[in-house]
């Protein structure tokens, strides 16, 4: 009865419940298409950088991430090892070493970041693989000139103005103190001018760690998880395991590798949600003027429904579940409305005319995500301002003496 | 016989200082139960002022209203509600029905609030639609009825709840004299066949004549009280 009567009176006056209904799908729509375009552009970011290079988590030893040293290795590999391979989180990882270098071939030189990969393990972590642009992907094996293997990204190749087949010539510094120095051939080229590794050079993991003089020790281990979203509590739990067994390894998840993008993100969210806010706030004072115009209109019946007996709570909720009933309807007319405007937004979505960058991620593509946040939150914002706005009528109703309401008109 | 209604002393003031008028001077009124009783008067006499007080829509300035031996003035908002839903029957001058719901929730809905179950709400309603001759009516909203028709579900309503007392204020005043009469005869043979109590307001001197005690009020006192 008590949902009869609220429904009854959200069509008492139609044309007025249908502007206030409808101006509350407009805020549900407009929250869950903002939602899901911050939601779907930063999912593609952060999955853009986590299978580019970083990987959902990495491990280092002590500082490494915020100071890098060539001799900042981790040493104990099987332990950490052990510990990845038991991990039912952990769905892949990879080591990797890292030494800056100066490359020439012919009369060109050029900096570049030589990058040590497991040819075998690295493209289960990161898109390696699929970045080759010309050549073949390279392994362990010497080449038939008898030079370990190298792929170059397309701003070494374009600098040094070198080729498939060409050699590089690599000189660094080792561990140990000594030059580093050394011939690779050029087996596969990487990326494009614009790619993240556009001046790196690759090496076969044993080469790279025989040219700076590293022994078998590594770097980084770049993981992959299971979700993104659950980088943090997983890294926080390999950091509790490696301390008992390789003090001096640090776990960092994606959001502290990424830190500047990360920040930039959270800061850009927040601007987000206020704008939001802004939203639901003009959709609540046209819901609150609604309810409170039906409130003053039906002070007398409201009076008379005290006189025979009904209790002020019960009156607070006849006005508490009217308006959430309307609520309900907007939201519903609001979720068939989304139906073909998220299946465009995840499936089509918007190229956009300039690539816009944040914290040093490229956005070319502006797409829409749907997940569980996406399709609750919008929902539960509306439903919670809807509630509040009750409050005020509602107790203006059941604080209004039955016998000073009836005699209102 | 504990009386259904007392009133010891009853005063109401409205306004202050010189603005103030006593709407009620010192009544007091006992009501025993089954009683068919009028109160009557001039406009401004106190009549309705009365009913609100009985009906605990109303607190008294002074004095204490008993009903079913309970002093109403000592309830809080919530413990009125209650009783009023399973004390009282009111029925309004202006009918007073809910727009939206038809006859029959009108009539259902105090029961509704009692916690009555389904099965017997329905029974009841059909029970008191046949009482006040609606038969067939029952799904009509409001404002497809009639004002008689209306007001007959207001007294179905009122005396759904099964309470100790009917209360009506001025309840034929909207109606037609031969529509009003036929009303009053209903709650009289209700009052007769069910022992329903019955205390209404009145200045229509057909309608005094279907009373079977008559309490006179005037300024806010009570000039005569008479038993027929």
């Amino acid at each position: 009865m008590l949902f009869k009567l609220a429904f009854r009176n959200i069509f008492r006056q139609r044309r007025r419940s249908l502007l206030t209904g409808l101006s509350m799908t407009g805020g549900f729509v407009l929250c869950t298409f903002s939602f899901s375009i911050t939601q779907g552009s930063y999912g593609n970011a952060i999955e853009f950088f986590t299978l580019d290079h970083t990987g959902h988590i990495q491990i280092h030893w002590e500082d490494y991430e915020q100071r890098p040293k060539i001799y900042k290795t981790i040493a104990d590999r099987d332990a950490v090892e052990s510990i990845l391979e038991k991990s039912d989180e952990v769905k892949a990882y990879a080591p990797r070493v890292f030494a800056p270098a100066l490359a020439y071939a012919g009369n060109q030189t050029s900096p570049v970041s030589v990058i040590g990969i497991d040819a075998e393990l690295e493209p289960t972590t990161s898109r390696i693989k699929q970045k080759v642009r010309s050549g073949e992907y390279f392994n362990e094996a010497l080449t038939r000139n008898g030079f370990a293997k190298a792929m170059i990204g397309a701003g070494v190749a374009n600098r040094l103005n070198i080729g498939l087949g060409d050699e590089i010539v690599l000189i660094s510094q080792g561990a140990d103190g000594s030059i580093a120095n050394d011939i690779f051939e050029v087996v596969a080229l990487v990326g494009t001018k614009d790619s993240y590794d556009r001046s790196s050079v690759y090496l076969p993991l044993v080469a790279a760690q025989e040219f700076i003089s590293v022994g078998d020790q590594v770097h980084e281990y770049a993981m992959l998880v299971d979700h993104a979203n659950s980088s943090e509590v997983i890294a926080a739990s390999l950091q509790l395991q490696l301390d008992g067994v390789t003090p001096g390894a640090t776990v960092s998840p994606w959001q502290v590798v990424e830190e500047a993008f990360y920040k930039s993100m959270q800061a850009d969210l927040q601007g987000n949600y206020f704008a939001m806010a802004i939203i639901v706030f003009l959709v609540c004072i046209g819901v609150l003027n609604t309810v409170l115009m039906s409130v003053l209109e039906r002070t007398k019946e409201f009076g008379v429904l005290r006189a025979i007996g009904s209790r002020p709570a019960q009156v607070f909720k006849l006005i508490f579940v009217e308006t959430m009933l309307m609520a309900t309807l907007s939201i519903a007319l609001g979720y068939l409305l989304l139906i073909p405007l998220l299946t465009f937004l995840t499936q089509v979505g918007f190229v956009l005319p300039e690539p816009m960058e944040m914290g040093g991620v490229p956005f070319l593509h502006l797409k829409g995500g749907v997940n569980a946040l996406v399709l609750t939150a919008p929902a539960l914002i509306i439903y919670a301002f809807a509630a509040l706005v009750t409050i005020l009528p509602g107790i203006r109703a059941v604080s209004i003496t039955p016998k000073t309401a009836m005699s209102s008109h | 016989m504990e009386p259904v209604i007392e009133t010891r002393n009853v005063c109401r003031y409205f306004g202050e200082d010189e603005t103030r008028v006593a709407a009620l001077d010192h009544v007091s009124v006992q009501i025993e139960r089954g009683e068919f009783t009028a109160v009557i008067g001039p406009s401004g006499s106190g009549k309705t002022t009365l009913l609100h007080l009985i009906g605990g829509l109303d607190n008294p300035s002074s004095g204490e209203v008993f009903l079913s031996g309970t002093n109403i003035a000592e309830m809080s908002g919530t413990e009125l509600s209650d009783f009023r839903r399973d004390h009282i029957g009111f029925i309004f001058q202006a009918y007073n029905l809910i727009p939206v719901l038809s006859a029959e929730e009108n009539i259902e809905y105090i029961m509704l609030l009692q916690g009555v179950p389904a099965n017997k709400r329905h029974e009841r309603v059909r029970e008191m639609l046949n009482l006040v001759g609606l038969e067939g009516l029952g799904d009509r909203r409001p404002a497809h009825l009639s004002g008689g028709q209306q007001q007959r579900v207001a007294v179905a309503r009122a005396m759904a709840s099964n309470p100790d007392i009917i209360l009506a204020d001025e309840p034929t005043a909207n109606l037609d004299s031969a529509t009003g009469v036929a009303l009053l005869d209903i709650m009289r043979q209700l009052n007769e066949e069910l022992e329903m109590t019955f205390v209404f307001s009145t200045h229509a001197q057909k309608i005094m004549d279907r009373a079977r005690r008559l309490v006179y009020l005037e300024d806010g006192k009570v000039e005569r009280d008479e038993s027929k």
